[in-house]
């Protein structure tokens, strides 16, 4: 059985690589159709064991999470997750430098996973318990905060020269008054979304998906493929220019910012790696990158750990929620399944990691840069639409519209989770349903 | 500190209030907000309202493609002969921006015993202020301008100007016939004094005198924190007119005081949140959860730290710049 498990996560982790490529494409929309699936071969009476399905869907997850980055990075088509490496990223890509900037981010992904196993999953039995007991009743004035902190600590890039006075005022809130609309739009468009979702009740479980592609991936895939920029030659260096106390300050910020999403409810990734990079007060570019390759890792693949658990009963994450559907883990045996699987596919995925940037960017060398991201434009569309339809296309379209605000104005794209943020806060302090009858939805 | 520190310093006092935790378990997040933005409230007024309006006699706005630093030396001296007669002049250096993330800086260095003021560019910086390799302008003459006045030299001697808004300073004569030097003068003036506090407190009070109490611990907070670095505050304003000097026991933007001052708070707001708990399931004493959360990891943290560092003892930890000032 070990066998056919190492066998399911390897499957599973491989997939990934190709799924992890094209961009725009969540690894939770696969898991999704995998489990109708599982759903069909059981109704046809050709039942799967959970020590095959357990570790492939948990190969699917980690292998994303990690190679997701290359998308990211390269062709600037990120997932919410990884929204503040493409700054920093395309910096890389722009100086020659898209390998070194990319491998940055997957050792960042690799102290992820050592965190995960070796500090988080010892203690995680013994003292996750206690903290979600004490803090159940509090998840809402959480949630209520870090909307407030998200929202007060942007600060004004603009307003820096001229004489002091109301268009100096006026210059430096132009971003932060683009950030605010942003949320305040972003959050209206959850309430539509929560209560009266225009996407058909059989595709509910993709339901945020169009949205979510909207609102992230095809700002960024528009822009590029606009955008008259030219991708330098790049160079493929054999070491990365890090060292040990760079690795263990980016594992520390990575694990509580990652960590901290993977726990609490609708916090995600990049969240976390915001809270994190403040919270570390970390300067240096190369901590910062590999902060939020960690950030990731801990926060996709530590949610989906927190599930199997032993006596923690905790559900995070669209990964969990999916395979909540299917299986309850009971035991330990579990939880060793699913950490051998996280390892397993770890250390798989990272060793991909190398060949698969190579790989991109000998594409990107023989194929432009903006024709690649009109394609990657046209898939991500092509899926909107496979598993959506034309009113998914609409909803997405809606969202690049939201989504493209933060991008011309300069403000922060976080702002664009108002989508989950406000209609889930606003539920949890029991005035959801009163605002969402205020706008008409109910 | 950094904003996040004041935010969940401001955050943690609420918890200290139970009438919050009360009101947080019956679904009412409203006294933990307002801790959260009394926490910061300080610095988002200085930084998002008052110094747009902040009016200055100089302004110096180098041109990145016109690397020049006498104008800028020339604008110092000329704010410091302004204060004769027990004037105020007031001096901005804006920062000269190269692309999104990259600026070049350069250094102002204030010699008080030779009564000169030099000044000289740099590299390129990231906007993390890490120096991009091979970046140093060449070649990279020095500004010199000579002023009059004495000068009394109470914060630093030099002055890096490189991301986002430059630095400000307010030059003004004493009684002495000094001239002092006050480093960003908008900053940390009567928006950080107990009395702005006190009266957004009593605002508060209109709603519920609970409300008053978290937002006037809050804002206390930051002051504290504010205190414990170089600059201070003017915490007594309307009755004095200057900062109190900070301690000086940490830098705002130093990493381990902030990282561990956050750390702390969320511990206590853990704490509170776990004490006000009457039907608790787990049993635990605050010294044991202090060491458990805290003292444990950091030691370990810091031993681990130590181990991984100790081949890199010997290097250099930034690019060598050499500056002539």
């Amino acid at each position: 059985m070990i066998l056919v498990a190492a066998l399911s996560v390897l499957i599973g982790t491989v997939l990934s690589c190709f799924l992890a490529i094209l961009p725009g494409l969540h690894i939770y929309n696969v898991m999704g159709l995998a489990v109708l699936l599982i759903y069909k071969l059981q109704a046809l009476g050709m039942a799967v064991a959970p020590e095959v399905y357990l570790p492939f869907m948990i190969g699917l997850v980690v292998g994303w999470s990690v190679l997701n980055t290359i998308p990211s990075v390269l062709l600037g088509a990120p997932d919410e997750s990884a929204i503040f490496t493409v700054l920093p990223g395309q910096k890389y890509l722009m100086t020659g430098r898209g390998y070194e900037g990319t491998m940055m981010i997957g050792a960042g992904s690799l102290v992820g996973l050592f965190v995960l196993i070796f500090i988080i999953a010892p203690f995680a039995p013994r003292y996750l318990p206690v903290v979600r007991y004490v803090l159940s009743p509090h998840m809402h004035w959480i949630l209520w905060v870090i909307i407030t902190f998200i929202l007060m600590t942007e600060w004004p890039k603009g307003g820096n020269r001229g004489p002091a006075g109301w268009r100096k005022f006026a210059d430096a809130w132009s971003t932060l008054s683009a950030g605010l609309f942003t949320f305040i739009l972003s959050g209206l468009f959850g309430f539509l979304l929560l209560y009266r979702t225009p996407i058909a009740i059989e595709d509910s479980f993709q339901n945020i998906m169009p949205a979510f592609v909207g609102l992230f991936a095809v700002p960024w895939c528009l822009l590029n493929a606009l955008s008259s920029a030219k991708v330098p030659k790049q160079y493929v260096r054999d070491t990365l220019n890090i060292n040990g106390d760079l690795l263990l300050r980016s594992g520390v910020a990575g694990g509580i910012g990652g960590g901290f999403a993977a726990f609490f409810p609708v916090v995600t990734g990049g969240i976390g790696g915001l809270l994190a990079g403040h919270a570390t007060a970390q300067r240096d570019e190369r901590v910062f990158l590999m902060s939020q390759g960690v950030s990731k890792v801990v926060y996709y693949t530590g949610a989906l750990m927190l599930f199997f658990v032993p006596g923690l009963f905790l559900t995070r994450g669209g990964g969990a929620w999916i395979l909540k559907g299917l299986y309850t883990p009971k035991t330990w045996g579990d939880y060793y399944l699913a950490l051998g699987s996280i390892a397993l596919a770890g250390g798989l995925s990272f060793l991909l990691m190398s060949p698969l940037t190579k790989w991109t960017l000998k594409l990107m060398k023989r194929v432009d840069y903006r024709l690649i991201s009109v394609f990657a434009l046209g898939i991500i569309v092509a899926l909107a639409f496979s598993i959506t339809g034309w009113i998914g296309l609409f909803v997405m379209t809606v969202g690049t519209g939201i989504g493209l605000i933060p991008v011309l104005f300069g403000s922060r794209r976080l702002n664009c989770l108002g989508i989950l943020l406000l209609p889930i806060a606003c539920n949890m302090s029991g005035i959801g349903e009163p605002i969402a009858r205020f706008l008409g939805l109910l | 500190m950094k904003g996040i520190a004041h935010f969940i310093s401001g955050v943690a006092v609420a918890s200290f209030c139970p009438w919050a935790i009360a009101a947080a378990q019956e679904g009412n997040p409203a006294y933990f907000i307002l801790g959260a933005v009394a926490g910061i409230l300080p610095d988002t007024i200085d930084f998002k309202f008052y110094r747009f309006f902040y009016h200055h006699d100089i302004q110096v706005e180098p041109r990145p493609d016109q690397l020049d630093p006498q104008p800028i030396a020339d604008a110092v001296a000329k704010a410091v002969s302004l204060t004769a007669g027990e004037k105020r002049a007031t001096l901005k250096l804006s920062t000269a921006r190269l692309s999104a993330d990259n600026w070049r800086q350069y250094r102002v260095k204030i010699h008080p015993e030779i009564r000169e003021v030099r000044v000289q560019f740099g590299p390129i910086v990231s906007t993390g202020q890490i120096p991009q390799p091979d970046s140093l302008p060449e070649p990279r003459p020095i500004g010199v301008a000579k002023f009059d006045a004495p000068i009394l030299q109470n914060y630093e001697s030099i002055y890096t100007v490189d991301i986002f808004d430059g630095p400000s300073f307010a030059f003004q004569e004493n009684k002495a016939g000094q001239v002092e030097i006050d480093f960003l003068p908008w900053h940390r003036n009567w928006s950080h004094s107990l009395a702005v506090g006190l009266v957004l407190a009593a605002i508060a009070c209109l709603w519920t005198w609970k409300a008053g109490v978290v937002i006037a611990g809050a804002y206390l907070i930051h002051l504290i924190e504010d205190q414990m670095g170089h600059m201070g505050s003017n915490i007594l304003f309307p009755f004095t007119k200057k900062r109190l000097p900070g301690f000086k026991l940490m830098h705002s933007s130093d990493a381990f005081p902030n990282f561990s001052g956050v750390w702390l708070c969320c511990l206590l707001i853990f704490w509170n949140i776990y004490a006000a708990n009457e039907s608790s399931l787990y049993h635990f004493g605050f010294v044991r959860f202090i060491m458990t959360a805290m003292i444990i990891p950091f030691a370990i943290f810091g031993f681990i730290r130590w181990l991984v560092m100790l081949p890199d003892r010997n290097c250099p930890k930034d690019i060598p710049i050499g500056w002539d000032l």
